[in-house]
């Protein structure tokens, strides 16, 4: 009877197609369209070359030191070049920068003149650079100053040999000076938090499958569910082997989803197969267990507790990050103890903790709490399911 | 008053829906939009940084006070997966640890290396600039200036700095937020039109109730009348809605030549989605596919055509199949708005071109309909 109850839950499961949409192609199309949103948004946050234009830079002497670290910073040849640099005259630079063209034009011609539109994050590294270029100018004065006058420079030569040494030390210093270690993590891909929670949302929507199945078999919901009632099979048996079944086709749903986003959209779930699959079998347990405990605790029609599991659902991924990803970590900081009960939360900080971190205590304590949920709603469905009578319905 | 009954019935069945597409709505904007206050003056852009300083000596102290001063600090705590996380999500930019004996070491010629964690982005390539900037100076100094002078010295280098004019008049920060504001009501204002709007005509589709329409006394002409009526009634109160909100959100700078040409684009796309809605609901039979039908063109057009993500972020593939959808040419207008700075002819181009390009639209999509439901009635 096991096996007979099984194959049959499995075909009425496979033949709704509105279930098969939301479970199966659901995640699918919302993958695809993550892919396309978030693809260059990363990209967009390193720094682009900034083009700037510079006005009267040959007329004076004393700027010099302005032209020859600027064009070092805008060579062509330097693919982490920081400037698109321009020589250009004063009506030229103005009608650029109102036609956006460039960021920032500099007028040497008076004073050193910085030009802006919008304070900005390109205007803001404009500035530090020119003022780093002055204050490279002030050390070199300081240091020949005080080398002058402590020892005994009366040779020409000399003092242009020091000259270029400090010079040179002071360049060089500016782009290293060996006393930083960066000792990040190297998986920094924040966007990859968004598809971990359409793995959440995937494997909760599972309990849309369990909802339905169960529902088949309890005799308020349908006439279906009436004649199963009579019929002389053990009421565990029926259960358990509708359960299964759809906990086997959220499986495949899963596997589906997982083999669209390894491979056509290649995101990165960390290196540990094994322990991805271990999460996911799992979340998706979770995922079971709440459309189990609500087809059997609420006493409703259908279509509430669709509803209901939906927006339980839609809800716990919001939390999770789904629609930004700050929300995650909003509610981790602020209010920890809703996600720590949020299973949603529990699946993607999982994945997120394989992904970023190289030890495994987060992804343990993730498990266990996906665990213990699960087997408690299972328990208090499990109760309430024994011995249900009905006087009329 | 029969039709529109009906239609207020169906719509009190599901206006749960449609609050939950408003709330999520106001939500985002009230997360997204603390509008800053505008200055005439530069403002330099200040990465996030949490700064720890082990070491407490006048020179980690200065250097501590110079990365405050140019930075702002988030206060975390000292554990390593909190800052981590922090990393992740971009809370802070970039960590620095200022190891102990920083000054005796580095003064000792030991190299001392400062820890640091960084996103990687343009934030925390500004953070490095800034410790750079300290340590360069720092380090040039250090064997010229006796221990007193030495950090003084440093400071007042620091100091230099340089003349900025600021040219532009316009409040782009305050634009954009609204800009930022009617591009989301892309998302709200066609799911939650849509939605309702086929699930009425749906209703009205259903076999039972279509037969007694036809034996009602009542004119077919008059009910589709009423019909459209209720409906457009219903989406004019749905972009009201979202006016006032957007004006609760941003306060007076809505009632300016921006802002009025803000709610006439969204009047014109509420319009187009309504005539979304009819072609939706006239072609779908099946009530059980509006919802996974509406949520997948509400999301797709939103996610191509940035409505959630700017669309300078968006890849140039995604952008040019962005163009075939009309919610693309909505948040154009949107996007221009943000940036225009005085009104005529010539600025206003692409603005009514885009509009040309909805009326385009709302004339398809109503023509379409006619034809499909045409076709339909003439298959009965």
């Amino acid at each position: 009877m096991f096996w007979h109850n099984f194959k049959y839950s499995i075909l009425t499961l496979i033949k709704n197609k509105s279930l098969i949409f939301w479970t199966f192609a659901f995640p699918i199309i919302m993958a695809t369209f993550f892919n396309m949103a978030f693809s260059d948004i990363e990209k967009n946050e390193q720094l682009d070359i900034i083009p700037i234009a510079v006005v009267g830079l040959d007329s004076k002497n004393d700027t010099n030191f302005y032209k020859e670290v600027l064009e070092e910073l805008s060579d062509e040849k330097d693919e982490d070049r920081l400037f698109d640099l321009k020589s250009v005259d004063i009506d030229e630079a103005k009608r650029m920068l109102e036609n956006d063209e460039i960021d920032a034009y500099i007028d040497f011609s008076n004073e050193i003149d910085l030009n802006i539109k919008n304070s900005g994050i390109n205007e803001t590294i404009i500035k530090f650079t020119l003022e780093q270029i002055k204050e490279n100018n002030t050390i070199i004065e300081t240091v020949i100053a005080s080398k002058m006058a402590s020892g005994n420079y009366e040779n020409y030569n000399e003092i242009q040999s020091l000259y270029e040494s400090i010079i040179d030390e002071v360049t060089k210093l500016r782009t290293s000076n060996g006393l930083i270690e960066d000792v990040s993590r190297a998986n920094m891909s924040y966007t990859m938090i968004e598809y971990y929670t359409l793995i959440a949302m995937a494997c909760l929507y599972g309990g849309m499958l369990s909802m339905f199945s169960i529902n088949k078999t309890l005799a308020n919901m349908s006439n279906q569910g009436k004649r199963t009632t009579i019929a002389p099979i053990k009421k565990s048996t029926l259960i358990t082997s509708s359960a299964l079944s759809s906990y086997l086709i959220s499986l495949i749903g899963l596997l589906l989803l997982f083999l669209y986003t390894v491979v056509i959209l290649k995101i990165d779930y960390g290196s540990n197969i094994l322990l991805i699959i271990l999460l996911s079998c799992i979340g998706s347990f979770a995922g079971l267990a709440i459309g189990i405990s609500i087809s059997t605790l609420l006493k409703t029609n259908e279509n509430t507790k669709i509803g209901i599991l939906i927006s339980i659902t839609m809800f716990m991924c919001f939390l999770s990050g789904m629609m930004g990803i700050t929300m995650k970590y909003i509610v981790d900081k602020n209010i920890p103890i809703l996600n720590k009960i949020n299973p949603a939360n529990m699946i993607t900080d999982g994945f997120y903790s394989l992904y970023y971190y190289d030890t495994y205590s987060r992804y343990i304590l993730n498990i266990t709490s996906l665990i213990v949920f699960s087997i408690v709603l299972l328990g208090i469905s499990i109760y309430s399911l024994r011995r249900q009578k009905y006087d009329s319905i | 008053m029969t039709v529109f009954k009906a239609f207020l019935k169906v719509l009190k069945a599901n206006i749960l829906l449609v609050i939950i597409y408003t709330v999520i709505l106001i939500f985002f904007a009230a997360f997204n939009m603390k509008t800053e206050n505008y200055q005439m003056s530069f403002s330099a852009t200040k990465p996030d940084i949490y700064i720890i300083n082990d070491d407490k000596s006048e020179l980690s102290n200065s250097l501590e006070k110079y990365m405050k001063d140019n930075s702002n600090i988030v206060e975390l705590k000292d554990d390593e997966e909190v800052i981590d996380d922090a990393i992740f999500y971009r809370d802070i930019n970039y960590f620095v640890r200022i190891p102990k004996n920083f000054e005796s070491d580095f003064l000792l010629e030991k190299n001392p290396k400062i820890e640091i964690k960084s996103t990687g982005d343009y934030n925390a390539s500004l953070a490095e600039m800034i410790l750079n900037k300290y340590l360069s100076v720092a380090s040039s100094y250090k064997n010229i200036f006796e221990h007193d002078d030495y950090i003084y010295k440093i400071e007042a280098t620091l100091k230099d700095d340089i003349k900025i004019n600021l040219t532009s008049s316009l409040n782009k920060d305050e634009l954009s937020s609204i800009s930022f504001f009617y591009n989301f009501a892309n998302y709200s204002i066609l799911a939650g039109s849509v939605f309702v709007i086929c699930i009425v005509i749906t209703s009205f589709k259903k076999e039972t109730i279509k037969k007694r329409t036809i034996i009602s006394s009542m004119n077919y002409k008059k009910f589709n009348r009423e019909l459209i009526i209720s409906c457009g009634l219903f989406a004019a109160i749905l972009w009201l809605i979202y006016v006032i909100l957007s004006i609760l959100f941003t306060g007076k700078s809505m009632f300016s030549i921006h802002g009025l040409f803000y709610i006439l684009n969204s009047l014109l796309f509420t319009i187009t989605s309504l005539t979304i809605a009819f072609l939706i609901g006239n072609t779908i039979n099946n009530k059980d596919a509006i919802s996974g039908l509406v949520n997948v063109i509400a999301l797709g057009s939103s996610f191509l055509c940035g409505a959630f993500v700017p669309i300078e972020f968006l890849p140039k593939s995604v952008i040019t199949i962005a163009h075939i959808l009309p919610s693309f040419y909505y948040i154009d207008t949107n996007n221009y708005l943000a940036t225009l700075e005085n009104f005529n002819l010539n600025s206003l181009k692409p603005i009514i071109l885009n509009s040309f390009i909805l009326l385009f639209f709302i004339a398809l999509f109503i023509v379409t309909t006619n034809i499909i439901t045409n076709k339909k009635r003439k298959l009965d």
